[in-house]
């Protein structure tokens, strides 16, 4: 178990170096973040349209758009160069180099979703108030998820001649609960809702997170084996 | 079973499901009673819904045959996994055209958010992914593991989408025959509802073994042709 974690966190703190070092991915997502916010503020009519009504809602897109952008090239790098063979080929077993891999995308997109909360509050003047806390956490909880299900068809789609450009068919579809329960209580949170009342969608959101990390690790070793 | 016995068992039971299916289309036009309050319209339910519930069958049987596929490694697995999918599309774009006819005249528009037909939907997206991954692989082995793993995701992901679209909102008629307290649909129409749901997975399965006698007849002609060259 304690090697099993050295292995991982050898992997992460590679990928964090290398993100901290070159800062390609981290960069682009959040000038994706705050343009989106920018672009959304010109696309919506804010006289005939309350900010906070549609605000959770953007918030999500744009996390969905963004991680979609920096996930999609978790092994661009790697594969460009030959060293995913490297990783692969390392006594790391495949669900350590799954876990670590999304573990590290997960730092990038909390990062990221943070960067959107703050953005949307600045922009639009709409924050989540005393709930603060909480949509901090449902954005965590989103954010698992989705890197889980982005890292494992990432792996799909570098792997297939169309790349990237797959990866939002496969993963949308996917991706529907994450939107639905998360958006959702993220709307209550930002209109000043007790937590209790979207306990249930984050549990939901919590449960979701966890299996897709799951069927990742377990399926991740056939997507890259040769 | 031989390719040639699993071709004629195909063509049998599609056969005997297009029979069925003239039979269903009387018993629905013309022998069921019409439905109180949705009148006529209300008959498009007996090939809807039998339709739905085999594309449902159909990922269920193709993620159970993509896990195996990964475990044994049989090629004859994955074909039956890329053959459920195919059947499964073509049942998925059937509800996705019936619903919506029914739809506008039930419920005065053709698209609406409702959590079964949004489920069918997402279902239709699945199964186009699982093609698209599979035909943009230059190594058909690296095609078959791919497209395997998104039946299985797939299929994991649909209890979770159809609990949220079902808290997203619903519209839809409420379940008639699956529920705990026994079915409420009165028993001619219960009747011809079973009796689709029996002549869809006839016609499901005999087209399903029909094309996977011809994947595997593919897969020879392939071994032939590279053991010439």
């Amino acid at each position: 178990m304690n090697t099993y974690l050295t292995q991982m966190w050898a992997i992460i703190w590679k990928d964090l170096i290398l993100e901290i070092r070159s800062r390609e991915r981290i960069a682009a997502m959040g000038a994706f973040a705050v343009l989106a916010g920018v672009l959304f503020n010109f696309s919506i009519d804010t006289t005939t349209t309350r900010p906070q009504d549609v605000a959770a809602g953007l918030i999500w897109m744009t996390l969905v758009f963004g991680g979609l952008l920096g996930v999609g090239r978790t092994f661009h790098l790697e594969s460009q160069d030959g060293a995913l063979q490297g990783v692969l080929m390392s006594p790391a077993p495949k669900d350590a180099v799954f876990l670590a891999k999304t573990a590290a995308n997960f730092a990038l997109l909390y990062a990221v979703s943070l960067l959107v909360l703050g953005v949307f509050g600045l922009f639009f003047g709409v924050g989540p108030g005393q709930n603060l806390g909480w949509v901090v956490l449902v954005l965590g909880v989103g954010s698992l998820g989705f890197v889980a299900l982005g890292t494992l068809f990432a792996a799909v789609s570098t792997g297939t001649s169309m790349g990237e450009t797959l990866l939002p068919v496969l993963v949308f579809p996917l991706l529907v609960p994450m939107v639905i329960y998360g958006a959702g209580a993220t709307t209550w949170l930002m209109n000043g809702r007790p937590f209790v009342e979207v306990e249930g969608n984050v549990r939901m959101l919590g449960a979701f997170a966890l299996a897709a990390v799951a069927a990742g690790a377990v399926l991740f070793r056939y997507v890259v084996e040769d | 079973m031989s390719t040639a016995g699993m071709r004629r068992g195909g063509t049998a039971l599609v056969v005997l499901g297009l029979l069925g299916l003239i039979a269903l289309y009387w018993m629905a036009f013309f022998w069921v009673s019409t439905e109180v309050n949705q009148g006529v319209v209300q008959r498009i339910f007996y090939v809807h819904v039998p339709a739905a519930w085999t594309s449902f069958l159909a990922i269920g049987f193709a993620a159970l045959a993509s896990g195996m596929y990964l475990w044994l490694r049989d090629d004859r697995l994955d074909r039956a996994a890329l053959c459920a999918i195919e059947g499964g599309l073509v049942f998925a774009t059937l509800v996705l055209t019936t619903g919506p006819l029914w739809g506008k005249i039930a419920w005065g528009t053709y698209w609406t958010w409702e959590p079964r037909l949004t489920l069918t939907l997402l279902l239709w997206f699945i199964f186009v992914g699982y093609f698209m991954v599979r035909n943009s692989t230059e190594d058909p082995e690296k095609g078959k593991r791919f497209a395997a793993v998104v039946a299985i995701v797939g299929a994991m992901d649909i209890p979770f989408i159809h609990l949220s679209v079902i808290w997203f909102r619903s519209l839809h008629p409420e379940p008639v025959v699956a529920k705990p307290d026994g079915p409420t649909l009165p028993g001619d129409m219960l009747a011809t509802l079973l009796f689709g749901v029996l002549v869809f997975s006839l016609l499901f399965f005999g087209l399903f073994l029909f094309r996977y006698a011809v994947e595997g007849l593919r897969a020879e002609a392939d071994l032939r042709a590279r053991s010439v060259a």
